[in-house]
């Protein structure tokens, strides 16, 4: 899937401008079309005892936020792209599935008010909620650490991989973006589990077995022109995948997350959101096939 | 026989207060909340002009204007942008669109910067359709 059409979410307390800029080279990939969305929080119109819904309220923000847009939408415009706008009062995660849904987005992009933590992104859980709901990848995006500068979150990304269809799915993504990424990382964490045995032996052949297909992963991005590096590491996935990033000087990190329902779907969950609580980076969250999606 | 005027704007504010001032000029007023609706009604009701809002949801008033410039069947339809993005903005958005490799397209009929007085409003409704 090209990513043609990104939805740009923004309460503009977290995300603005300068983060879209950043994302304004998958133009040569395919992207032509940026829709933006503002959700005024339905707690701030609602109705109040005494005074009742605040239309006056609900105006001032709608046109609040419509006065950002048209001046950003301007610098679109003039830039040969596309550019739409909802400003839709009422709760976030509905109101995006939503935009999504009608826009047939390919990308939704999401800030995160401060760093350090899916805990601080909106109102908690909202976030996570958007995620799991979505059926396309879902883009946190973060400010690289203190200097507030808006790096290009696909010049180098770092994709963690558990071989999963998700992380199938990621790996089709990316592999449309040649034109966009300078380089990119593979990840695969090996379960300390699975190196139990009696020989050395046998150890390292699932080292050599797992090395042998993210070696093959890397082939496949090469074969798109994008220069491919590939890392295999033991131990607790979310941790060493924010230290590999780290290592690499990667510029997002890009995971999967299946659809399932049960045990798997909370690992699954659980990792995505582990890295996302412990990197300062963007991450790119890719959703299973939505065949699986239906099991 | 009655001339029509199709209002674009996903706005339906916006659309009650157009609508309202073309039908008090003693015009036939149509609807449509974006690029896409207004392109099957342009191809259904035919109108006589299209009063276009620019930034919409599903297809913005730019590249609805170039669709329709482009058709040889409706590039005769008159449009006044009624937006508040700035006509500086849409004049460029059309050359960009031109030089990625798109048709030339000739500049609106007129333009108008939202908020609009209803005099303002029905005075360049008339001017353009008499």
């Amino acid at each position: 899937m090209d990513i043609r059409k990104i939805l740009f979410v923004t309460q503009f307390e977290e995300l603005w401008f300068d983060a879209l800029q950043s994302l304004l080279d998958l133009k040569r990939a395919a992207l032509e079309h940026v829709v933006f969305v503002n959700v005024i929080e339905r707690e701030k119109v609602a109705l109040h005892r005494g005074v009742g819904y605040r239309k006056g309220e609900a105006i001032r923000l709608r046109e609040k936020a419509n006065i950002h847009f048209i001046n950003w939408a301007e610098t679109l415009f003039e830039q040969g792209f596309e550019v739409g706008v909802y400003i839709v009062v009422g709760a976030l995660v509905p109101r995006v599935v939503e935009a999504a849904a009608k826009e047939a987005a390919d990308l939704i992009v999401l800030g995160d008010r401060r760093q350090g933590g899916l805990k601080q992104f909106y109102a908690g859980e909202e976030l996570a909620e958007i995620v799991q709901r979505s059926r396309v990848p879902v883009l946190l995006y973060r400010y690289a650490g203190a200097r507030h500068e808006a790096l290009p979150p696909f010049q180098r990304p770092l994709l963690a991989t558990d071989w999963g269809p998700a992380s199938q799915a990621a790996v089709a993504y990316l592999r449309r973006l040649g034109a966009v990424i300078g380089e990119i990382n593979v990840v695969h964490v090996t379960d300390e589990n699975q190196l139990r045995g009696d020989s050395a032996m046998a150890i390292q052949k699932t080292r050599k077995d797992e090395r042998a297909r993210l070696e093959a992963l890397c082939q496949q991005f090469e074969s798109d022109g994008i220069p491919a590096r590939a890392h295999l590491v033991v131990g607790e996935p979310a941790d060493l995948i924010v230290k590999t990033a780290r290592q690499c000087q990667a510029t997002m990190i890009v995971s999967g997350i299946s659809a399932r329902k049960g045990f798997g779907a909370r690992w699954r969950g659980g990792t995505y959101r582990a890295i996302a609580d412990k990197t300062e980076l963007t991450t790119l969250i890719v959703p299973a096939p939505a065949v699986e999606k239906g099991r | 026989m009655t001339k029509k005027v199709l209002v674009v704007d996903d706005d339906p504010d916006v659309r009650l207060f157009n609508t309202t001032v073309i039908e008090e000029c003693g015009y036939s007023a149509l609807e449509a909340e974006n690029g896409e609706d207004a392109l099957t009604k342009v191809k259904q009701e035919r109108p006589d002009l299209v009063l276009l809002d620019v930034l919409m949801p599903r297809q913005s008033g730019i590249r609805f204007y170039r669709e329709l410039k482009t058709d040889p069947a409706l590039k005769q339809i008159r449009v006044v942008l009624l937006s508040g993005i700035a006509k500086k903005t849409f004049l460029r958005s059309q050359k960009a669109l031109t030089e990625f490799g798109g048709a030339a397209v000739p500049e609106p009929e007129h333009y108008l910067e939202k908020p609009v007085e209803p005099e303002t409003l029905a005075r360049t409704l008339k001017q353009i359709l008499g």
